[in-house]
């Protein structure tokens, strides 16, 4: 056991690469890196117009955030991680299950369970106000007071 | 390097011959576990999402609850999470670029990508705590609750969030916020540890005498994924 060597057949070791191979994936993950700060910066500048856009709360913004994200989860998981490059089978067992169950649960939870306790919030749960907390206006100079 | 060099065809392993996925056994247990650990963020994310649906109308605005910036006396929402979401993204690819150098076996390149990761790191915890500070300390203005004070229960103003009321709006919305970002933090902070052990094992020539760096290549795949877990803690928290 003094040296590292196990005894499984290292598919990683042919995994490796010359320099000029190494500059092509290196490439390759900066064109990724720019990809997904474009997408961030999309994010960020559809978030900071959304109120000129008249887009605030929507289900169309909604679905181009989550969509947006999603993009960037599959570069994240296939490039940087490297499923992509992945047996077939492997990548499939590791996305497919996955997949379904959060859509199981997105549907089953989120949509489902969600809507209902909404529709029946009054009765489930009347601890909660209907209206959004007030802000106390003269917190500030209250709060100054105290401190000095 | 000769146990490493013998064919794959002549070795019976996995009682199979080779494994089937012709992937190793370390890096597949390590996605089994990144598998089972986007689950628990699957599952957090859509209890989330339950009680967002549940009160959409009474949700606290992220855009006007997350609007501080370091030297900057103003309001601007957004503009923090961005610069925290760019850091993660670029430690991201200073890690997958240790990769590569791993496969050429380029230790030096390994040392410096990895300890860029390492800073990108923990400036992402780092920023995470002065986040967290500016939701419990919460605005100047503050909010009303009826409280308990000297005996009596008084509407009185008070500021900041915790686990029981939240100056914003609900407290589910501090509670979730807490646990998901808090459970996050701690897999940043373990990645953090875990490249910093990788990083040592580096310096110390471990994986060179190895012959090979797939270790670096696995605790690449954890830290990835805690920055696809933020990806996703982004949109929910911030964006939407």
């Amino acid at each position: 056991m003094s040296d590292f060597h196990d005894n499984y057949p290292s598919y990683e070791t042919m995994a490796h690469h010359d320099e000029a191979t190494g500059k092509k994936v290196r490439r390759k993950l900066w064109n990724v890196f720019w990809i997904m700060l474009g997408i961030t910066l999309l994010e960020l500048y559809i978030g900071f117009q959304q109120d000129a856009w008249e887009l605030k709360g929507t289900t169309t913004l909604k679905f181009i955030f989550i969509g947006l994200t999603i993009v960037k989860a599959a570069y994240i998981v296939l490039e940087f991680m490297h499923l992509g490059g992945e047996n077939k089978t492997f990548r499939y067992i590791v996305l497919i299950p996955y997949i379904a169950f959060i859509i199981y649960l997105i549907a089953m939870l989120d949509l489902g369970e969600g809507s209902y306790s909404k529709e029946h919030r009054e009765v489930m749960d009347k601890h909660y106000s209907e209206k959004p907390m007030q802000h106390h206006e003269g917190g500030a100079s209250h709060e100054a007071a105290h401190h000095e | 390097m000769s146990s490493h060099s013998t064919s794959l065809d002549s070795v019976a392993h996995w009682k199979g011959g080779a494994s089937p996925f012709a992937v190793s056994y370390g890096k597949m247990m390590m996605w089994f576990f990144l598998i089972s650990d986007a689950l628990t963020f699957g599952g957090l994310l859509s209890a989330y999402g339950f009680m967002r649906h549940k009160y959409p109308e009474i949700w606290p605005d992220p855009g006007q609850v997350f609007t501080h910036f370091p030297f900057y006396e103003g309001h601007i929402p957004l503009a923090y999470v961005g610069l925290m979401t760019f850091i993660l993204i670029m430690s991201s690819v200073t890690m997958v670029l240790a990769v590569e150098a791993g496969h050429r076996n380029d230790k030096k390149g390994v040392t410096i990508w990895m300890l860029l990761t390492i800073i990108g790191g923990l400036m992402f915890v780092g920023s995470q705590a002065w986040e967290w500070y500016h939701f419990i300390t919460g605005t100047d203005h503050g909010a009303i609750r009826n409280q308990l004070i000297d005996g009596q229960w008084v509407d009185a103003p008070f500021r900041g969030a915790n686990l029981t009321y939240n100056e914003y709006g609900l407290p589910v919305f501090g509670d979730f916020f807490f646990f998901i970002t808090g459970f996050h933090g701690t897999h940043v902070f373990s990645g953090v540890v875990l490249n910093i052990i990788i990083f040592c094992n580096v310096l110390a020539g471990t994986y060179e005498k190895r012959g090979h760096y797939e270790m670096v290549e696995k605790v690449g795949l954890y830290w990835h994924f805690v920055d696809l877990v933020w990806v996703f803690v982004f949109t929910f928290f911030y964006l939407l």
